[in-house]
Parts: C-alpha cells; sequence; structure tokens
C-alpha cells in the first residue's frame, strides 16, 4: 500500500469511470443513430396494433420527439443516479425487468466459470504430467479444439445426447439442477480453452526454472510438484485471463440461455432484439460494460498484491510468458 | 565442384525447409481450399437442388445418395451446406477485412501519433472491449437490420478493437527501431516513414491474427444465424442449419453434419493461424 500503488489505483479507478461513461454514450449511439428506424419499426409495426394516439403518447412519454443530443443527455442522466428507464414494449420499469431475470443468468454464469476453471486445471495437468502416448500432445490440442465449436452445437450435442438419448435431464424443465449443470458445461467449454492456454503456457515456463529443478531433485512427486509450486505461480496471470472472460460468460450465456430454454438475461437481450426494445438493450449492454470494466479493475488492483514482483510504472508491467498460442488476444490485452 | 554444387542446393534447401508443412497443416489447408471451392462454385459438388426438395425423401438418414441426409422438406442436406458456405465464408471475410482496417487505422494513428490522439483512441478501445464480443455484435445489427451482410459488420465491428491494440502495440515497438530512426535522421517525411517502414513490418504480427480472427468470425457469424439475425430461411448459413436441425433433434445429423462441417473449418482456419506465428 505504498503511493505508488495508490496513484495507480486512483489513476485505474478514473479511468474505468470513464470507460464506463462512454460505453453508455456509445450504446446510445449505436442504437439511435445508425440508420433503420427502431422506433416507428416497433410502433407502427401492425402486429403491435398501437393506435396513432398511443403512438404518440408512447413517442410523448418516452421524450422520442426531442433532438437526439437532448434525449442522449437525459437518458445520461438518469442512468447516472441509477435509472434505467421504461421498456418500449411493456412499459415496466428496465431495472424491474432485468432484476427479475438476473439470478438465473448470474447461477449459470458462475456456474460455467467454475466448470470452465476446473477444465482448464485438469487440462493443463494433464499436459505437464500424463506420459506422451497417453495423449499428451491431443491434450495441448484440446484447447484449440475447444475454441473451433460453436457452443450452440455443444449444448446441442448435450441435450442430444444427455437429455434425449441418456435422458439424464429433461428439456422442459430447464432449471432443474441437472439442466442447469449442462447448460454450464455448454457455457464453460469455450472459455476453459482460454484459461487452459494460458495455464499451459505458464506452467512449460513455470517448470523451466531452477526453483522447479532443485523441487525435482529434491524427489518431490510429480503431482505433489504441481500442486505445491507450479500451481499458483502459473495461476497467478490466470486472474486477468479470468476477469477478462467474464464478457464472454454473458455473451455466451446469451446462446446457451436460448439453446437450453433458460429465461435469463440472454432471453431477455433476445427477445428485446425481436421487438427492437432499445430502453432494455441499452440498459442490459450498458450494465455488462459496469460489471465487465468493474471486475476488471479488481483484477487489475489486486494483481500487484498478489505478485509483488510486479512494478508499478504508471502503468502495471506484466510478466513475461503469458500465452504462446492461440491466445494472442488475450496475451495482447494483458500486456499492452 | 564441392563448392559449387554446395552453393547451388543451399537456396534450394532453405525453399524447402519453408515451404515443408507439417501434415495437419497441410490438412488444414486443404479442408480450406475445399470450402473456397464450395463457395466459389457450389454446382460444381452436387447435383442436387438447394432450396426445392423431393417431399417422398424427407427426413432420411445419411446414405450413398444423401451424404448429410434429408431435411424435413427433403433436401439434400449436403447440398444445403455447400450452398451455404459462400455466405458463411465470405460474409466471415468482410468482417476480418473490416476489423483489420478500421482497427488497424486505429492502432496505427495511436501508436505512431502518440500523445493525445492515443489517450482518446486508448479510450475509445477500451470502451469497444468493455463491452461483450458478442453483445457488441447483436445490438449493432440490431441497429442496422437482420441479414448476413449486416450480421458480418457487426462482426467485424466488434473485432475492431483487438486489432487496434495488437496495431497500436506493434507500432510502438517498430517506432523505436533503429532504422526508422535512421529513416528519420535521412530526412524522411512522417508519411513515408509510416507507410514504408512501420506498417509493412507492424502487420506482420497482424497476419496471424486476422487468419484466427477470420475463423472466430465463422463462430460469430454462425450464432448470430443460429439465433435468427442473419437472412432468413431458405438461405443456408450453416448457423441456420443448425439451428433449424435443433428442432428435429430425433433426426440429429441435421445438427450434426452442418456442426461438423463448421467445426473442421474453423479448427483448420487456427491450425493454420498458429503455424503462420510459428513460422514468423
Amino acid at each position: 500500500m505504498n503511493s505508488a500503488y495508490r496513484t495507480y489505483a486512483a489513476k485505474r479507478l478514473v479511468q474505468a469511470v470513464v470507460v464506463i461513461l462512454l460505453a453508455y454514450v456509445f450504446t446510445f449511439v449505436v442504437v439511435s443513430i445508425l440508420p433503420g428506424d427502431p422506433i416507428t419499426n416497433v410502433l407502427r409495426n401492425p402486429q403491435n396494433g398501437f393506435t396513432e394516439d398511443q403512438i404518440r403518447e408512447i413517442i410523448a412519454a418516452q421524450g422520442l420527439d426531442r433532438p437526439v443530443l437532448v434525449q442522449l443527455w437525459s437518458s445520461f442522466s438518469s442512468f447516472l443516479v441509477g435509472d434505467l428507464g421504461l421498456s418500449m414494449r411493456s412499459h415496466r420499469p428496465v431495472a424491474t425487468l432485468i432484476a427479475e431475470v438476473l439470478p438465473s443468468t448470474l447461477i449459470l454464469a458462475f456456474a460455467g466459470l467454475v466448470v470452465a476453471l476446473l477444465l482448464a486445471v485438469v487440462i493443463a495437468y494433464g499436459t505437464r504430467f500424463l506420459p506422451k502416448r497417453f495423449g499428451q500432445g491431443l491434450l495441448r490440442g484440446f484447447p484449440s479444439l475447444f475454441l473451433s465449436v460453436p457452443n450452440f452445437v455443444i449444448g446441442l450435442v448435450l441435450i442430444h445426447l444427455f437429455g434425449f438419448q441418456l435422458g439424464v435431464f429433461r428439456v422442459i424443465e430447464p432449471d432443474s439442477f441437472w439442466a442447469t449443470l449442462f447448460a454450464a458445461i455448454a457455457l464453460g467449454i469455450p472459455i476453459s480453452a482460454q484459461i487452459a492456454e494460458v495455464l499451459i503456457a505458464n506452467l512449460d515456463h513455470e517448470a523451466g526454472q531452477e526453483y522447479a529443478a532443485v523441487a525435482r531433485s529434491r524427489g518431490l512427486g510429480k503431482a505433489r510438484l504441481f500442486a505445491k509450486h507450479l500451481l499458483k505461480p502459473s495461476s497467478l496471470p490466470v486472474v486477468t485471463v479470468i476477469a477478462l472472460t467474464i464478457g464472454e460468460l454473458l455473451g455466451g450465456s446469451l446462446i446457451t440461455e436460448t439453446v437450453f430454454g433458460r429465461t435469463g438475461i440472454g432471453s431477455l437481450v433476445q427477445r428485446s432484439v425481436s421487438t427492437q426494445d432499445l430502453p432494455v438493450l441499452q440498459a442490459v449492454v450498458s450494465l455488462a460494460a459496469v460489471v465487465f470494466v468493474v471486475v476488471n479493475l479488481i483484477a487489475d488492483l489486486t494483481y500487484p498484491l498478489l505478485d509483488p514482483r510486479v512494478k508499478l510504472l504508471g502503468t502495471p508491467e506484466r510478466r513475461p510468458a503469458t500465452a504462446d498460442e492461440g491466445s494472442s488476444t488475450i496475451s495482447q490485452a494483458v500486456t499492452s | 565442384m564441392t563448392l559449387a554444387s554446395s552453393y547451388s542446393t543451399a537456396p534450394a534447401t532453405n525453399w524447402l525447409t519453408a515451404l515443408r508443412v507439417p501434415p495437419s497443416v497441410a490438412l488444414s489447408l486443404a479442408i480450406i481450399v475445399l470450402a473456397i471451392a464450395w463457395s466459389l462454385a457450389p454446382g460444381l459438388f452436387t447435383s442436387h437442388d438447394p432450396v426445392n426438395g423431393v417431399p417422398a425423401h424427407k427426413l432420411l438418414g445419411p446414405s450413398l445418395q444423401y451424404w448429410f441426409g434429408t431435411d424435413h422438406l427433403g433436401r439434400d442436406l449436403y447440398t444445403r451446406v455447400v450452398y451455404g458456405t459462400a455466405s458463411s465464408v465470405s460474409s466471415a471475410m468482410i468482417a476480418v477485412l473490416i476489423g483489420v482496417i478500421a482497427g488497424g487505422f486505429i492502432g496505427l494513428l495511436a501508436g505512431f501519433l502518440g500523445g493525445w490522439v492515443d489517450t482518446v483512441l486508448a479510450r475509445l478501445v477500451d470502451v469497444l472491449l468493455a463491452i461483450p464480443k458478442f453483445l457488441l455484435a447483436v445490438i449493432v445489427v440490431t441497429a442496422i437490420g437482420f441479414d448476413t451482410t449486416n450480421a458480418a459488420i457487426a462482426t467485424g465491428v466488434s473485432a475492431v478493437a483487438v486489432f487496434a491494440r495488437v496495431m497500436r502495440s506493434e507500432v510502438i515497438k517498430t517506432r523505436q527501431a533503429t532504422f526508422v530512426e535512421a529513416s528519420f535522421l535521412l530526412g524522411g517525411s512522417r508519411w513515408h516513414i509510416l507507410w514504408r517502414h512501420v506498417l509493412p513490418n507492424a502487420s506482420r504480427s497482424v497476419l496471424p491474427l486476422a487468419v484466427l480472427h477470420f475463423g472466430d468470425s465463422i463462430l460469430v457469424i454462425a450464432s448470430l444465424a443460429f439465433l435468427g439475425y442473419g437472412d432468413p430461411p431458405p438461405a443456408s448459413d450453416w448457423g441456420l442449419l443448425i439451428s433449424i436441425g435443433k428442432d428435429y433433434l430425433k433426426w440429429p445429423w441435421l445438427v450434426y453434419a452442418p456442426a461438423f462441417v463448421t467445426i473442421a473449418t474453423v479448427l483448420s482456419v487456427n491450425r493454420i493461424s498458429r503455424w503462420l506465428r510459428k513460422t514468423d
């Protein structure tokens, strides 16, 4: 907790707030300025059956007849005080709509993250200590394979195999324990790949260090070496990667919820997209940005505390060898 | 004599080692070539009609006549996959181009000019990174309308930030190189140095990333098509085929066949990307 850390923390905090506010403005610009007029698309859609009077009423209630900048300012200022506005479809507060479905998505996302972490550690352990002839090379290919499978395909395969063929869970009960577990597996597999890649690269790096050789020469078994010496230093950079995958957990839950028929943020987004319910979309995207920024802020702020070797030179100087294969996006984001 | 022969073989072996590709990469290249051929001339690879089926032959399993089986309207699934390649693959190409060009430009400016330009662009990139990629693609495609080209544009927009970051760090690395300094001292203008020295060197590491993102874009576009944000049926984007197939899970090949093609393609693209990065 020296002064360098305090300066760094203050700087990151300000940055995070700026990014959240800009993300709100950006989303507003995307949904309201781009071509195509979603407002009249929804309101004048014959399926919705609004009369001209009702349309005028809604437009007045939402303030859609004002200039765009005025609209931006009013929605922005209400966002600042935590008011997310009214849904254009159901006229209920967006905050209520989100609060209703949030727990389901949080459960799924958390379970997905747990699955991803377990899977990543198992794969990483296997690549280090499985004998070559038992498919060590094959295991190293797993992250690449996981990243090549669309997660709706994983979901459908799980539903087909475990839902229909083996009857482990029933598709019509999406919130049952087993259905949730398989949804979490579908969500977690692609994310485990990213974590595993970084973990494997770090394990390779740590295993080449002298302390590992010393431990081995003292006769330490592979499993103990992994658990007692290699895992901890290798998993520190993983903290950053996990923080970066939060966005993917949210984005992935959109598809996973559709595939498994769950009600959550994802299905709310889907419904709002098909009815072009802009206030809801705006709120969900902004909240997703808030979650992402806050989680990454926490990760960045705890990182120097967890790893005293990290020097704070304005921006944190990260350790080398975060990843070598297939995750240049991550390593870039981590190192830059 | 020995001198002459060793002299003449040296470049040849270099050339051979440069071209020697591991078998898995060769297989990946073959798969990509096949996918490109499917998208350029689908009619050469199948004699069935992708839109009109034979109702009497509906929901047949894979056979010699129907390689991937038939769907609920009696259409040959293999034919639908082949005809869907063009939009699935070319839209991913559009997405990557948008990401590379827009992101590359942002990164180039930020890295080369530095100062307040860098600060402003860095915040913009932070904003793009803060919004979950898939969610970003979804709202962009919602704003500009549902079809496959728009899905490609949305996917491209969601990739801009990553390319901008990589380009920026590469440009900064290159800008500090001695030969760039030399070019400055020789009186080269900023733009000359930018185009002649910085851009070619910095873009070298962007290539494997672009290839990687090509695979990623295929997945994102398939996901958007799966959710119904692409072209509606009878288009046969791979994601749409899987989405239709999910309602017929009793006939699992309707999901497995297009899924297998998608996975094989993306896996090949990823393999090639990794190989490019290693040989670099």
